[in-house]
């Protein structure tokens, strides 16, 4: 029997002239404190040493003293441990199969009455199975192995002058081999191919400056006069459909109207004696109908929370709140202008139509469109 | 004389047997449709009758003996019958108090009754009804459109509800039956709009009654749902519960016994 084969209780009974042979922390940590820590940077040192592993035998950080464990000393208490190990590693194998049991005896199916059951029970048995050896491993590590502290230590990390001379003369040879500094043709053209390569971002920040401006790419929507409001599946909304109290999502009806991310309107109505019109837009809603954009003045979320007893529409996001009886203003939130509002009439067969497009940008706020409170 | 008397009490046999097979006759073709009319229309006044009455002792109070409302509640003349499913189907009336909104409670009153307060306040001045027949079996991928464009702003795309300004909430849909969902969205209760069978057709709205099931009742796999508001309270959960956990375990493997 060799020393590998004996547990540590045993080898600590061992008699003395077999205490070299382990090679445990403690055996060194004498060489420690009579070579200190100073020494180890020196470059002699290092240099005599040379660049193989033999850096085991160098001078190290002292160990800490090797404190015995309970299952050190008592053969009583090394065999209940190794039991509970073995437990945990078997409480591994049941959490195994009763996952797989209960995979396959007892599937997931639709409308059934064990489904409130089935993904705790499999997490459940997944845990067990992951945790017993877990929990296995880490007792064993703790109670049994050995647990005596070794130093080891680095190789130094500068690399060798040699080295360093050799690759510096490598990298000047190159460039002499390319013929960067000679050959100025091509110097000049290729530092010319890189520069104009930075204007490839220009076209994409474009958005930013005067042209999105022109283009009054952010103050036009896809409505126009004359275009019905159509729910999501395409059907014209007439006069009628809604009753008091009812909101409907309306798009306009042009090609991939509904998709638009600027056009959606909410068509909300209410008693007429209940609609306070602003000024000036007394003829923008029809019998207690009025439509506003549903894009949030603040941040930009759908305000479609429409609350038709009290008349607000509310924003999930930031709790802005709006009053849709009066001209959509604004009552509560960090909104600072009113939801834009959609001239509406009906057509002459009785379907709801734009008067025009909005008369605001709709959303929030950018550069050219700057926030006023209670506009 | 024996024959003559034999004559004359044949004369009434043949007459009392003649009446008899018209009396069978009338009774086997003309009776059963009668007496069903007749149990019929008396079926749907005795459940107005005793609609009435239980209108009259649960909420003349605050409603009025005439429906015509007051001080305490609203007029329900016109309301429709399926004002009453919902309000009394899901617990929220009788009124507990005069909070800002109604909350779901238990429900006070058997179906039969509910249906009975309901023929009453359909009575008088009618409103939406709920149609006969099942109210769940919509087209599913339907529903789930419709839920998204119509409901999910307020509702939230897994039913769980949210909240409205001042207090008010949008409820959470799960468990709430398919009468009771359906005749919502007929009745538009409290701040909810009302969805007209124009606005969303009988079919629709069958639709989206399935799909509302089928997020908050069939596809529950178990566990700790969280308020099923996706990913933001799960992430929360894993990085305060879960974290924790592992630092704590950490902490014991570290550990020098």
């Amino acid at each position: 029997m060799t020393d590998d084969n004996k547990s540590i209780r045993e080898r600590l009974q061992a008699p003395a002239d077999d205490e070299d042979a382990n090679t445990g922390g403690d055996s060194r940590g004498s060489d420690v404190t009579e070579n200190g820590f100073q020494n180890t940077d020196s470059r002699a040192d290092l240099a005599a040493r040379g660049r193989d592993d033999s850096q085991t035998a160098a001078p190290s950080a002292p160990a800490a003293p090797y404190e015995l464990r309970h299952a050190d000393l008592d053969a009583a208490a090394e065999r209940s441990a190794e039991r509970k190990v073995a437990f945990l590693f078997l409480l591994s194998v049941v959490g195994t199969v009763g996952f797989i049991w209960v995979f396959f005896a007892s599937p997931y199916k639709y409308g059934e009455s064990n489904n409130d059951w089935f993904t705790p029970l499999l997490a459940f048995f997944m845990a067990l199975a992951l945790t017993g050896i877990g929990a296995g491993a880490v007792k064993w590590a703790k109670s049994l192995m050995g647990d005596a502290e070794v130093v080891q230590e680095r190789h130094d990390f500068a690399s060798d002058p040699a080295d360093l001379a050799e690759t510096g003369q490598a990298l000047v040879e190159g460039l002499q081999v390319t013929g960067l500094g000679r050959r100025k043709l091509l110097t000049g053209t290729l530092l010319l191919g890189a520069g104009s390569l930075l204007l490839l971002p220009l076209p994409l920040l474009l958005d930013l400056g005067p042209y999105a401006h022109k283009e009054r790419l952010l103050r036009r929507t896809g409505w126009r006069k004359g275009v019905r409001l159509v729910r999501r599946n395409g059907s014209p909304v007439r006069l009628g459909d809604l009753e008091i109290g009812s909101l409907e999502t309306v798009y306009p009806d042009v090609p991939g109207g509904d998709v638009l991310a600027d056009s959606p309107t909410m068509l909300i109505r209410m008693l007429p004696s209940q609609l306070v019109p602003r000024h000036g837009r007394e003829d923008w809603s029809i019998d207690g109908h009025i439509a506003y954009s549903v894009i949030c003045t603040h941040l930009g979320c759908p305000v479609k929370l429409y609350e038709q007893q009290t008349h607000h529409l509310f924003c999930p996001c930031h709790q802005s709140t709006f009053d849709a009886s009066h001209g959509a203003k604004v009552v509560f939130g960090p909104a600072a202008r009113s939801l834009p509002q959609l001239p509406i009439a009906v057509d002459e067969e009785g379907y709801f139509v734009a008067q025009s497009d909005y008369t605001e940008p709709v959303g929030p706020s950018f550069w050219e469109r700057k926030s006023r409170r209670f506009s | 004389m024996t024959s003559t008397r034999f004559q004359r009490l044949s004369g009434y046999a043949v007459v009392l047997l003649a009446l008899a097979f018209v009396g069978a006759l009338y009774t086997a073709f003309a009776a059963p449709k009668s007496r069903a009319e007749d149990s019929g229309g008396t079926e749907q006044s005795m459940a107005v009758k005793a609609g009435r009455e239980l209108f009259l002792q649960g909420c003349s109070t605050c409603h009025g003996l005439n429906l015509q409302g007051g001080a305490g509640g609203p007029s329900l003349i016109g309301v429709g019958a399926s004002s009453v499913v919902f309000q009394v189907g899901s617990g929220r009336m009788p009124l507990y108090a005069g909070t800002v909104q109604a909350p779901r409670k238990k429900v006070k009153y058997t179906d039969a009754e509910i249906d009975q307060l309901a023929a009453y306040v359909q009575s008088k001045g009618g409103g939406p009804e709920l149609p006969s027949g099942k109210l769940d079996d919509g087209e599913l991928q339907m529903g789930g459109d419709l839920f998204r464009t119509n409901c999910a702003s307020c509702h939230n795309f897994a039913g769980s509800g949210g909240a409205l300004t001042y207090g008010k909430y949008a409820p959470e849909l799960t468990e709430a039956s398919a009468r009771v969902i359906y005749s919502a969205m007929q009745s538009g209760p409290e701040n909810m709009p009302r969805f007209s069978d124009n606005q969303l057709t009988p079919d629709e709205k069958k639709a989206i009654v399935r799909y509302v099931q089928f997020i908050t009742k069939g596809s529950q796999p178990g566990g700790a749902d969280l308020g099923r508001y996706g990913p933001v309270p799960e992430g929360l959960v894993i990085w305060l519960v879960g974290l924790t956990a592992l630092v704590g375990i950490t902490l014991w493997i570290g550990a020098r016994q």
